[in-house]
């Protein structure tokens, strides 16, 4: 069940020029939140830009003791721009949660699983890390990015699962392994690892290189997908993705946490 | 003050002049949880074929600056399946249905609004001959007067429900398109589909749309879909008119109305925001009651032009 509110600036923080965490009132939409929801929000005075945009539900939290949703944010254009300018307090519509989560309710306290991240697809990943924490499983993280300043909230996840589980990637090696993150995870599954479940974010080339490692590994898998969506919950039919058995998904309603064998790989 | 916002378009009676767009509004049922849908004056449900359609593939849409560029290529589950899945939900609720239909042929027009047969679950039938974003079909029937002459009468003859024909802007003259529709049988039009456009990936320089080209929508083309609102009113005085094209509040609503709509369709807007069109209703009654207007029809084609004259050369 979806609510359309308005939801006041809380807190932004910024990272660096190119990312921020916003953070809103939880509203109605933060006790209905799960992992790998996201929520549509409209920045600005709706021309420009026009149509809201989407964000994973990075986490729900609180700031100085109000409860609070957080958004992980890159600057990409107009909208992430508008919206990391916003004042505290101010007004902003917000329509969520959003989509299929994660699959974590079939999970028990013994299985192991992995969380894939690739540059700001780390914002679902956030609250998957928290929630799993507090049940008790054991989560390993293989976080990936160009450098070291793309690389967000690693004390969270730190805290969370435990700075021993975090494994990090960069192009640069500025940060953790030179190389691509999903040559980390590759070479653990090499090394015996297995994991009852691997929950991913990222870029499409690393969502590739990914499905093709885990089909090969035969793990289960669940990958929260991106596009551009204008309306986030599947009327407008903007967002969609081929999948494998000949359709066009919408990502938003469909998805966005979906198996990778959900995805027509060679046609999106 | 009461204001009496009911509207009649020929034998479509409207409970209000606030309807939603099709494509911009799915079946209608995905809405419920936003606004209540038997308060709408109709609902126009996603263009219906004679068998599931795909649509394009992605990219199919970008947005522009007070817009959105789309080319879905009218996907949707087929007239089949709306008739079993979704109707009688959209019955049960109230909601007045208007079936919007479309096809690569005559035949497969006639064919969708055989199906709908005489079922008074649907309250009209509106002819989609306007969609830019399929490669037969759509607006290749609307730009062509023979064939759109040809279809409306086919169609006409076909079904007795009320029968609106869905025009595209992408035309020379409006008028005349709107002349050859009602000639044929049309009870009435929805002025205007989207408008065709070109956004450009520079790095890429790819088209930012898979189609190459999409429909623009949104408040960048209100001007354009009032004024040919206002030209299609002045060459006919009589023929019902749904206005369209970038309607995002009441001011909006007051200004195609003004022009000669008899009604909106809120489009692009549900996007947005999908509580939008259930609010427009009251604040359009407020706005009535506000400047001592009683009935809301006594808007409909107000407009105070000046006189054009050409003093440009001494």
């Amino acid at each position: 069940m979806a609510v359309n509110e308005t939801l006041r600036v809380l807190r932004t923080l910024h990272y660096d020029a190119a990312h921020y965490s916003l953070f809103l009132q939880a509203g109605t939409i933060g006790a209905a939140t799960r992992p790998g929801h996201f929520a549509m929000l409209q920045a600005g005075d709706g021309l420009r830009p026009y149509l809201r945009r989407a964000f994973s539900i990075a986490d729900v939290t609180t700031v100085a003791g109000v409860p609070a949703l957080e958004f992980v944010v890159k600057v990409q254009g107009v909208g992430t721009g508008a919206l990391g300018r916003l004042p505290e307090g101010a007004p902003v519509p917000v329509l969520g949660p959003l989509g299929v989560p994660f699959p974590t309710d079939d999970l028990g306290p013994s299985d192991r699983v992995a969380l894939v991240a690739g540059g700001i697809g780390l914002a679902p990943l956030v609250l998957l890390a928290r929630t799993l924490a507090a049940r008790g499983l054991a989560a390993d993280l293989y976080y990936g990015g160009r450098n070291e300043n793309d690389v967000l909230k690693r004390a969270d996840f730190e805290r969370f699962l435990g700075p021993h589980r975090c494994r990090y990637a960069t192009d640069d090696g500025s940060l953790g392994r030179r190389g691509l993150v999903t040559d980390v995870l590759a070479q653990a599954l090499d090394g015996g690892t297995s994991y009852r479940r691997v929950f991913a974010c990222g870029p499409l080339p690393m969502f590739r290189t990914l499905a093709a490692l885990l089909e090969r590994k035969g793990l289960d898998a669940s990958f929260a997908m991106e596009s551009e969506m204008a309306c986030g919950f599947g009327v407008c039919l903007g967002c969609v993705a081929p999948t494998s058995d000949g359709r066009f998904a919408t990502i938003c309603k469909e998805g966005p946490c979906v198996p990778p064998s959900f995805i027509d790989w060679k046609r999106i | 003050m009461a204001v009496d916002l009911s509207v009649q378009m020929g034998r479509l009676r409207l409970k209000n002049p606030i309807a939603t767009a099709s494509g911009t509004f799915g079946y209608g049922l995905e809405f419920a949880e936003f606004l209540d849908l038997s308060a709408l004056g109709a609902i126009s449900v996603k263009g219906l074929s004679l068998r599931p359609c795909l649509g394009n593939p992605p990219p199919r849409i970008c947005e522009t600056d007070a817009g959105m560029l789309n080319a879905i290529g009218l996907q949707n589950i087929g007239v089949d399946a709306f008739l079993a899945e979704k109707l009688p939900e959209l019955h049960r609720i109230r909601a007045t249905v208007i079936a919007n239909v479309w096809g690569d042929t005559e035949e497969d027009y006639v064919g969708v609004v055989e199906r709908i047969g005489a079922d008074r679950r649907v309250a009209a039938i509106e002819l989609n001959v306007s969609c830019p974003n399929v490669v037969k079909g759509g607006m290749i029937f609307g730009n062509n007067a023979e064939l759109l002459k040809g279809l409306v009468a086919r169609v006409r003859a076909a079904t007795a429900h009320p029968l609106i024909v869905k025009l595209s802007p992408n035309v020379t003259d409006i008028v005349g398109v709107a002349r050859v529709a009602v000639d044929a049988g049309a009870d009435a039009l929805s002025l205007v589909n989207t408008l065709v456009g070109l956004a450009i990936d520079l790095e890429t320089r790819a088209p930012k749309i898979g189609f190459t080209t999409g429909g623009l929508s949104g408040p960048a083309i209100r001007p354009v879909a009032v004024r040919m609102v206002w030209e299609v009113r002045r060459a006919l005085p009589k023929i019902p008119i749904f206005g369209m094209g970038g309607v995002e509040n009441v001011e909006n609503v007051v200004e195609f109305l003004i022009a000669g709509a008899n009604a909106v369709q809120v489009g692009t807007a549900n996007f947005r925001d999908p509580s939008l069109a259930g609010r427009l209703a009251g604040e359009l009654a407020e706005w009535c009651a506000a400047h001592g207007v009683a009935r809301v029809s006594d808007l409909v084609g107000t407009l105070r032009t000046r006189p054009r004259e050409d003093h440009r050369f001494a």
